[in-house]
């Protein structure tokens, strides 16, 4: 580096010919360009020396090594005070909020569709769908042998809540033509979607404490099951309901009969999640009974319950499925 | 340098020639031209209009015979002009008056403002916005309107910062609108034998004018008769003396012969008819003003610095914008998404309110200096004058006070110095003395000027007089010594009097004594030295009448040597009193004849006058020298006068010794002398004349104090050419129209607002409304400040570029939900960033700012690789980490652990997934992820904020610490508050969440960022430590900017 006179140390006359332009040579702007890669005569490799490109590298190295350490540490500190268990914030305190949303499976494999689509005659086509549906169905899949996860899990009903630390069974071994030995349906034309309320953790549903006061909006068909299940048993109330149908008048043709299973809700004995060991979500099984086909039908599901809040297009307290079977 | 000077003197009858003394007429023209000579050799370097001014001194309409000129125009003396012929000139020739220079038509100005900087970047922003929405809209059924709001938003950013510059634009020439509104002019025609008033507009060629003192000469008229006429050529030529004039063709020159006398000077004396020969721009004011208006100026210092700047920014921004679009594409992303990737980049990387911010800088700094008295016509101008390296300025009514005035007198055999500072205070002399008392009387008695009426209040050097220069430079001086002097005339009322010619070179004239034992009657004279004492044969001194014998000439001859040397002129003074038995009262004195004694007089003394330097200006040149800034006097004056006004004022300092100076002082000749060692230069304007551009170079390299003297508009033009050739930054002041060619070609003119004309107002960048060149001092203060704190203010809206951009790489190389969103960064750049970077401007500055050299405009620029560095490098490093910190901790406190988030983009961003499972095996829908990403951003936003605090504070200085800078800007604190309160307005607003998509914070969000904000304030506190131990070290080098 050469040593920079301070301007104190000039006569007036170098000072004042500090300002005015030494000639330089004419250069093209490639000449330009190949003198600033590599300049023999100061031996700079763009604009630096050897010695001015390691100085500036091990301070920057420095500097980096004392921000990564400074995030460490920070990142450090704040980690402790996470729960390993349980998020910091709940509920209303989290943006996740009350409201859960509902989900389907088997899901497509393009992550931004939400299209079911595959040809009833070519079982090629079935066959991503129903292996989807199996993989998911795994986690709910029991064959005894398995210790440790089935562990805590206990089978619960609307009057035998789980007790402190275990988890209701999902039993998926009974639910009709949507079992894996039918192909959950697909090969007849009649699939069956799984559908999961989202888990929040420490959420409880407000149920519906009486089937005189459901909410106008909900479909005929429901209120009416729900009637029938109430007059057999009260418990039957404890139960988030679930109603799909078709999104548009066409739709609703299209979609024929709909069978749910198990129950045509989610009973409230899964409730709260608070990310127990094993935890399965319950699900409803949406067995499509005669869809049209060669036809997209829009499906929407919607859980009920009085702390659900339901939005279409924000996707709250329900969810979105596009149905194509060839 | 003195060159050789002829006897032959050009203007005779003036008392100029009569007492100039040494200050010989060097027998050149204003521009330096032998008068004997017509044709100059054409200059080599400078054509078109340089050549095209010099057609001037072709005309032949003062050579002619008048009665030729009368054929010619068709006109007659007497009658004039007919009306009809008047009328069809009026129609061929067009209105006499300058044509305007050309303006650039509004909406080319406005498309300017439009589309030029970084406004083509973010109309590319704005156009792929809408290429993305509008594919959207085609292929999607329900299109997110994201990319038609930001593109929305990127056109009105666009259009609102382009139409505030344009405003401010134009707001800065409206003000020379007020000066374009000249009080119409009349002149006194004759047309078809009568006379007429009429606008100067309707002036035509042949037009027979009369004119009289104190009447702007309405056109280049030829004189046919003149009765004791004087014009003020100072405007044209900077001869501050009144030239006379008469029907005489004197010179093939035309701006030196007597019969023609030119647009928009004045008549000072006398009246005189003339013919019109020269119109509207065809005249000599006409085509100075052309010349000027046709230069080209080039960019300003700031604007050069700025485009700099824009291109470093926009290269940056280009580059990481294609990169990234390409790395997409390799990553596998859909073609729209690099788009807008590419949309994200762009908008991150454009600081879009700087340009705004930079303009508002520079309106406060034009605004403060305005009130300064500091007119700025051109906004970028306000800095020009702190980069300026060279100061050419003109002498006349810069320097000086363009007054004549009394500045030494010679009596009882000793020089005394008058007072002649502008106030007063300068030192007194003893008024006592029977010497002073006789000098008094005949320089009160001998002296025909007298002030003129209706100025009761004005203080005596203000009062406006009529008369010659140098008698009214004897009546104020008198005046002030010994009061009323009307009433000393009255007293000694005049019985004769001889007015000064050209022959005699005095002025005599005969009072009654106002003492009534004394019926003598008192004979007074003043004229040229030499001549007076010729006709002296005694002396007065000490009270006593001594024989003028060779000693008394001797001193006599000393003292005007010395005065004369001063580049003042000089006055002999000489009285008698007549015997009463020989001319008793009421004899007749005969002029014509003069039957009184004209000789063996007694002579009395001598005083000099000069046109004294203002008394601000020594120290404003000296201020100007210690912050490393060049002053180079050039005038039209004489070099005599030129040196003794430099020499007084600084421009030359003492000590400091020319060519001619050291050759006289070891007496040898002054080609022995190496140039080279005479720090101070005198050129005279034939000299510069012959110099080519590479001996110019020469003198203007190795003289660091230089006056250029005798020189005509385009020297200095040339001059000013020069010092821009060698890397000089040069402003150029001056108030009249030959000034006006250099005041446009410099860097930046300075024109003086009282005394200058309006084409040198029109030419130049600033007008100094108190004419007072001091203030050109306060202008350099405020340009360096200005470059100062525009550094300032735009490290620090640089700085937080890097945690704009760095949440869209991570994005896109990490598949992380997007931290930052182009709303929130647009909130920041147009947001909160803007009050805290202009609040910068009014930051103090950190050390003298006038003791330090000129910035280098090669080196030291406005944005420079160190800025980049402290600014992308390390502190926006820091604050991007500040930002990322607190986006992983609301993620994490919500569900979201930090390892959960990568490669998680895809499945985050689809709508279609309304089940996504966070680390706790919650299951989030679109809508409340989407809710978490916002406030992820408006919390990343708010880190912002809060480490831009640390910035701003580490921005207010260089190199101090803070502690030594105090915070007392308060412009800042409040900017500092500003932010703040903006920051938790958008993020606490109800409605923001759907508006801007701002959510509110959970307070503790805010304190994430403070460790580092702490640690960006001790970093720059510990750096500008080492900067101030160690100043020149590595660390300076790198870092500071």
């Amino acid at each position: 580096m050469t040593v920079k006179k301070r301007p104190s140390d000039l006569t007036s006359l170098e000072r004042f010919n500090l300002y005015y332009r030494e000639k330089e040579e004419p250069m093209t702007t490639g000449q330009k360009f190949k003198r600033y890669l590599w300049n023999p005569k100061t031996r700079e490799f763009c604009g630096r020396t050897a010695s001015s490109w390691s100085k500036i590298t091990l301070f920057y190295f420095i500097f980096y090594l004392a921000l990564a350490l400074l995030v460490a540490i920070c990142m450090w500190t704040f980690l402790q005070q996470l729960d390993a268990r349980e998020p910091m914030w709940q509920l209303e305190k989290s943006i996740i909020g009350t409201n859960p949303g509902l989900g389907f499976r088997p899901m497509p494999p393009e992550v931004a569709s939400s299209v079911i689509w595959y040809k009833g005659n070519d079982p090629k086509s079935q066959q991503f769908w129903v292996k989807e549906t199996s993989k998911f169905l795994t986690a709910y899949k029991r064959d005894g042998k398995k210790a440790g996860a089935g562990q805590n899990i206990h089978n619960c009903d609307f009057k035998l809540p789980p007790p402190a630390g275990k988890v209701c069974d999902v039993d998926i071994s009974a639910w009709g033509p949507c079992v894996e030995n039918n192909h959950f349906g697909f090969h007849k034309s009649t699939p069956c979607i799984f559908l999961k309320l989202n888990k929040i953790f420490g959420w409880k549903p407000h149920f519906y404490n009486s089937s005189d006061h459901l909410p106008n909006d909900m479909p005929d068909d429901l209120k009416e099951h729900i009637r029938n299940m109430t007059a057999y048993d009260k418990n039957y109330l404890n139960m988030v309901w679930v109603s799909c149908r078709g999104e548009n008048p066409a739709d609703r043709e299209n979609i024929g009969p709909i069978l749910y299973m198990p129950y045509r809700g989610f009973p409230g004995y899964y409730f709260p999640y608070t990310n127990q060991e094993g935890y399965l979500s319950p699900l409803v099984a949406v067995n499509l009974q005669r869809p049209k086909t060669g036809m997209l039908i829009n499906v929407e599901c919607r859980a009920w319950a009085h702390n659900i809040k339901y939005d279409r297009h924000e996707g709250m307290g329900s969810v979105h499925i596009e149905i194509m079977i060839e | 340098m003195a060159s050789k000077e002829s006897l032959d003197h050009g203007r005779s009858d003036s008392y100029r020639v009569a007492t100039i003394g040494p200050i010989k007429d060097d027998n050149r023209t204003a521009d330096g031209q032998y008068k004997t000579r017509r044709k100059p050799p054409a200059k080599k370097r400078k054509t078109g209009d340089l050549d095209d001014l010099k057609q001037e001194l072709d005309i032949d309409f003062h050579k002619v015979t008048p009665e030729e000129l009368y054929q010619r125009f068709q006109t007659h003396p007497e009658n004039g002009l007919s009306h009809a012929k008047a009328k069809e000139n009026l129609e061929r020739d067009g209105p006499n008056a300058l044509t305007p220079p050309k303006q650039t038509p509004e909406w080319v100005k406005f498309c300017k403002n439009l589309f030029g900087g970084f406004a083509l970047l973010l109309w590319i922003g704005a156009i792929l916005c809408f290429i993305a929405y509008g594919i959207q809209a085609s292929t999607v059924e329900e299109p997110a309107d994201d990319n038609l709001y930001l593109g929305i938003v990127l056109a009105a950013v666009v259009i609102v910062t382009g139409i505030f510059s344009y405003y401010q634009e134009s707001k800065s020439s409206k003000i020379m609108e007020s000066f374009k509104n000249m009080v119409p002019q009349f002149a006194t025609v004759i047309r078809e034998g009568e006379k007429l008033t009429l606008r100067a507009e309707d002036l035509v060629l042949g037009d027979i004018v009369e004119v009289k003192f104190g009447d702007r000469i309405p056109a280049d008229i030829r004189i046919i008769e003149a009765r004791g006429f004087k014009v003020d050529n100072s405007s044209l030529t900077g001869e501050s003396e009144p030239q006379s004039r008469g029907a005489e063709f004197t010179n093939e020159n035309p701006l030196e012969t007597k019969n023609l006398a030119f647009f928009s000077t004045n008549a000072v004396e006398g009246t005189a008819k003339g013919i019109v020969i020269c119109c509207g721009d065809n005249t000599v004011m006409g085509r100075i003003a052309g010349l000027a208006s046709g230069l080209d100026t080039g960019e300003t210092p700031i604007a050069k610095e700025i485009h700099h700047f824009i291109h470093l920014i926009t290269g940056v921004a280009v580059f990481l914008g294609v990169t990234f679009f390409v790395i997409a594409f390799i990553l596998g992303y859909h073609w729209l998404d690099a788009v807008i990737f590419l949309i994200g980049i762009i908008v991150a990387n454009v600081p879009e309110g700087l340009l705004a911010t930079v303009t508002v800088c520079l309106t406060l700094t034009a605004k403060r200096m305005a009130s300064k008295n500091c007119l700025v016509k051109n906004l970028e101008a306000v800095e020009t004058l702190g980069s300026t390296s060279t100061i050419c300025s003109d002498k006349t009514g810069t320097l000086t006070q363009n007054r004549m005035t009394v500045a030494h007198m010679w009596f009882d055999n000793q020089i005394i110095e008058a007072d002649t500072t502008e106030d007063q205070s300068g030192v007194q002399y003893d008024r006592t003395s029977p010497g002073f008392k006789a000098l008094a009387k005949i320089a009160t008695l001998c002296n025909r000027a007298e002030f003129k009426g209706g100025q009761d209040g004005v203080p005596i050097l203000k009062k406006e007089v009529a008369g010659d220069a140098s008698e009214a430079a004897l009546l104020k001086c008198m005046e002030l010594a010994l009061g009323d002097v009307l009433s000393i005339r009255k007293r000694n009322k005049k019985v004769c009097e001889i007015p000064f010619n050209s022959t005699n070179k005095y002025q005599v004239s005969v009072h009654e004594s106002d003492d009534p034992s004394d019926p003598r009657h008192l004979l007074v004279m003043k004229g040229a030295p030499e001549r007076i004492l010729e006709r002296c044969s005694t002396i007065f001194i000490g009270g006593k009448e001594k024989v003028l014998d060779e000693e008394m000439k001797e001193a006599f001859n000393n003292a005007y040597l010395e005065l004369g040397g001063l580049g003042e002129r000089v006055l002999g003074f000489c009285d008698l009193q007549l015997p009463s038995d020989k001319y008793p009262i009421g004899y007749k004195f005969n002029t014509d004849d003069p039957n009184f004694p004209l000789d063996n007089l007694r002579f009395v003394g001598l005083m000099s006058m000069i046109d004294p330097p203002r008394a601000a200006v020594p120290d404003a040149v000296a201020k100007c020298r210690s912050a490393g800034i060049k002053v180079i006097m050039v005038t039209g004056d004489h070099p005599i006068t030129a040196k003794a006004i430099a020499k007084s004022v600084g421009i030359i300092s003492e000590g400091n010794e020319t060519v001619e100076d050291i050759a006289a002082r070891l007496n040898i000749p002054v080609s022995e002398v190496n140039p080279r060692e005479a720090k101070a230069a005198v050129v005279h304007g034939t000299e510069l004349r012959e110099l080519n551009s590479d001996q110019l170079d020469e003198i203007l390299k190795y003289h660091t104090e230089i006056v250029f003297a005798r020189t005509s508009p385009q020297q200095k033009l040339i001059i000013v050419e020069g010092c821009q050739r060698l890397g000089a930054i040069v402003a150029v002041t001056g108030d009249g129209v030959n000034d006006s060619p250099a005041l446009k070609k410099a860097d930046i003119g300075v024109a003086m607002g009282i005394a200058g004309s309006d084409v040198s107002k029109q030419a130049a960048d600033m007008i100094l409304l108190d004419d007072n060149f001091a203030s050109i001092v306060t202008g350099v203060e405020e340009g360096r400040l200005i470059f100062d704190n525009l550094k300032k203010s735009i490290a620090y809206t640089l700085t937080s570029n890097i945690p704009e951009i760095s949440p869209f790489l991570a994005f896109i190389l990490c598949d992380i939900p997007l931290p930052l969103g182009t709303v929130t960064i647009l909130c920041i750049d147009l947001g909160t960033d803007m009050v805290p970077a202009i609040s910068l401007a009014y930051e103090e500055a950190e050390s003298d700012i006038m003791k330090r050299q000129p910035r280098n405009p090669f080196t030291d620029k406005l944005v420079n690789e160190r800025l980049i560095s402290m600014a992308y490098g390390q502190i926006g490093m820091i604050q991007a980490a500040a930002g990322f910190f607190v986006y992983f901790v609301i993620m994490a406190e919500n569900g979201f652990l930090p390892l959960k988030l990568f490669g998680i983009r895809k499945q985050w961003d689809s709508k279609a997934i309304n089940d996504l499972t966070d680390s706790y095996g919650q299951e989030w829908t679109y809508r409340d992820r989407k809710a978490l990403e916002f406030t992820c951003h408006t919390a990343f936003f708010v880190s912002i904020v809060v480490v831009q605090w640390a910035d701003l504070i580490i921005c207010k200085t260089r190199r101090n610490s803070i502690i030594h800078q105090g915070m007392r800007n308060w412009a800042l604190n409040f900017g500092l508050i500003f932010e703040t309160a903006l920051a938790a307005f958008l993020s606490y607003t109800p409605g923001m969440d759907k508006g801007l998509r701002m959510y509110p914070l959970k307070f503790v969000w805010w304190l994430p960022a403070i460790p580092f904000m702490l640690s960006i304030f001790i970093y720059d506190e510990i750096r500008r430590f080492y900067l101030r131990r160690n100043p020149g070290g590595w660390l300076e080098q790198e870092t500071y900017y």
